[in-house]
């Protein structure tokens, strides 16, 4: 209890919770908030919540439309493709390995980038020269291409995919957060920490990370919706998933052949990324202008 | 007396590569020397881009002079660990507001320095807070508070608190009061004085208004284009000032009236 309760406040907002309290007052942001939840769910629960096997082939129900449509069935409740297999148990296989890849990829670049990164800053001399050059002639080649580079180095496959994709993100997103450390190591609170002897690990974890939230929140987003995308156009091109597991990239190329019959089959997966990719901008932009208020 | 600190021939040279610009333009300071004795306050003017920031970041130990030595109570400030060099000088930065870091607890900002450099156990350390709290005049409250629910006055007595918690023999207050109004720029200073009163003290002010000058320093040195032209007590400065820098200084806080005369 406070001995003088001059601010009418019964406690104190810590800025992580400041930002929260912010964050709830937002609604596309809580829309966005609960359209995370749900991919993720329905990515992790798929199997109790599709009855179908993704492989399964049934015959007797070849292109079938949507159950909404003239013709459709509430068995297949989004169709069938033309060797019969259930689209929704599909679409959900390829929200699976789309959406859990970039979200692992995001991941691993935030953990392995910070800490090149941060390494980076707080070294100085030749090593940091080097590094920091390196770097600049890595982000000269569009990220795509590397990553194509890399996939015909590896050989096709899904855990390669990941691996080429991180890779080619990588060096944007440790130059991105060896910008922002930069910048806040200028800044008298970290000068006043280096003063008083604080060594390098306190100084990222008390001093820098804290103050750099809302740059990392814009950086990580930028890095998961290129992952979706790259891994979608790696797929696409049948560099990624290969059979018979699909992916949302994978299953437009499969049924690209077949728009005129059934449209469906391109549609959902493109819907899928589209929906992936929009939601997950919302939120972190909705979580981006929390921090920014919150620091205010 | 053992004199507290001595700067002597303190140098600091700037190397502008001559290569793409056309002036080769270089910018030295020093030889400095000048000496402060325990409990009394030293100010530093002159106009911008004298040096007088440059001097007092290298005896915080934020620069690396070229040559010239720095002594504390007789021992050369090179050879100090950081920890001797915290519990002996500590400074205050111009603006609390940017130099209180927004994501940390006003006590964990006051902790940091003790948890640092020196050995107190967890009780030690909350006394020592405490203690330092009170004698800047906050109430224990504010231990829990984050910098920016503070008004700019409460900032400023954290940062004073952090400068203080050390104990330190030097405090070195970098153009502290620029950012007040003039009511809490007499509250801060006489909080300031009332330290120095307590705990004998000793500050290293770099300021502007030549009339706060006169009421806080005991000696004031004064700079131009990096080289001291004046080193005197005030009131030898204030009523026979010698170098054209200083009465051109003591002029420009004349009321206007004063002036034309």
């Amino acid at each position: 209890m406070l001995i003088n309760n001059e601010f009418n406040e019964d406690k104190i907002q810590s800025p992580l919770q400041y930002t929260w309290a912010i964050f709830k007052n937002k609604s596309a942001a809580i829309v966005s908030m609960w359209g995370v939840i749900t991919l993720i769910f329905f990515a992790l629960f798929a199997e109790l919540i599709v009855t179908h096997e993704p492989s399964t082939q049934y015959a007797q129900n070849l292109l079938l439309p949507p159950y909404w449509l003239e013709g459709g069935s509430t068995d297949h409740i989004l169709g069938t493709d033309d060797l019969g297999r259930d689209t929704l148990a599909r679409l959900i296989q390829g929200l699976q390995l789309t959406l859990g890849g970039g979200i692992l990829i995001t991941f691993m670049i935030s953990l392995i980038g910070s800490l090149i990164g941060a390494t980076a800053v707080l070294t100085k001399g030749l090593k940091a020269s080097i590094l920091h050059h390196l770097l600049d002639a890595l982000l000269t080649i569009p990220t795509l291409l590397t990553a194509l580079i890399l996939i015909v180095l590896f050989g096709p496959s899904y855990e390669n995919c990941l691996l080429a994709v991180s890779l080619s993100l990588l060096p944007q997103f440790i130059r991105g957060i060896y910008i922002a450390i930069e910048n806040e190591l200028s800044k008298q609170y970290i000068i006043a920490l280096q003063l008083d002897g604080a060594t390098n690990t306190r100084l990222l974890r008390f001093g820098i990370f804290p103050n750099i939230i809302e740059p990392m929140v814009t950086l990580l987003n930028r890095i998961f919706t290129m992952a979706i995308l790259e891994i979608a156009t790696l797929g696409f091109l049948g560099f990624g998933t290969q059979l018979p597991d699909v992916e949302l990239g994978s299953l437009i190329a499969s049924s690209i052949d077949l728009i005129y019959l059934s449209p469906w089959l391109v549609f959902f997966p493109g819907i899928a990324i589209f929906l992936i990719i929009i939601i997950f901008n919302v939120f972190s932009e909705g979580l981006r202008h929390s921090v920014i208020e919150g620091e205010e | 007396m053992q004199t507290l600190l001595n700067v002597s021939n303190l140098c600091k040279n700037y190397k502008r590569s001559a290569r793409f610009s056309s002036t080769g333009f270089r910018k030295t300071l020093g030889p400095l020397n000048f000496t402060l004795e325990r409990g009394k306050t030293l100010a530093l003017v002159g106009e911008s881009g004298a040096g007088k920031s440059t001097l007092v970041q290298i005896i915080a130990g934020l620069i690396k002079p070229s040559s010239g030595e720095i002594y504390v109570k007789d021992k050369p400030l090179s050879t100090f660990s950081q920890q001797e060099r915290c519990t002996s000088i500590r400074m205050i930065f111009q603006d609390p507001s940017s130099s209180l870091n927004p994501k940390a607890t006003i006590g964990r900002i006051l902790a940091a320095p003790l948890e640092l450099n020196t050995p107190l156990t967890m009780e030690q350390r909350r006394r020592q807070i405490l203690n330092t709290l009170n004698l800047v005049g906050l109430l224990p409250d504010y231990l829990d508070f984050y910098p920016n629910m503070l008004s700019s006055i409460q900032q400023h007595q954290v940062a004073i608190a952090r400068a203080l918690i050390l104990k330190p023999d030097i405090i070195i207050a970098d153009e502290i009061l620029a950012s007040l109004d003039i009511s809490l720029r007499f509250k801060i200073v006489n909080l300031l004085l009332n330290i120095q009163e307590k705990i004998g003290v000793s500050y290293i002010f770099v300021a502007h208004n030549m009339n706060l000058v006169r009421h806080m320093s005991d000696q004031i040195v004064v700079m131009e284009d990096g080289m001291i032209v004046e080193n005197n007590s005030t009131e030898k400065i204030y009523n026979f000032p010698q170098s054209a820098v200083t009465k051109q200084l003591l002029q420009s806080h004349q009321p206007h009236y004063r002036k034309e005369r």
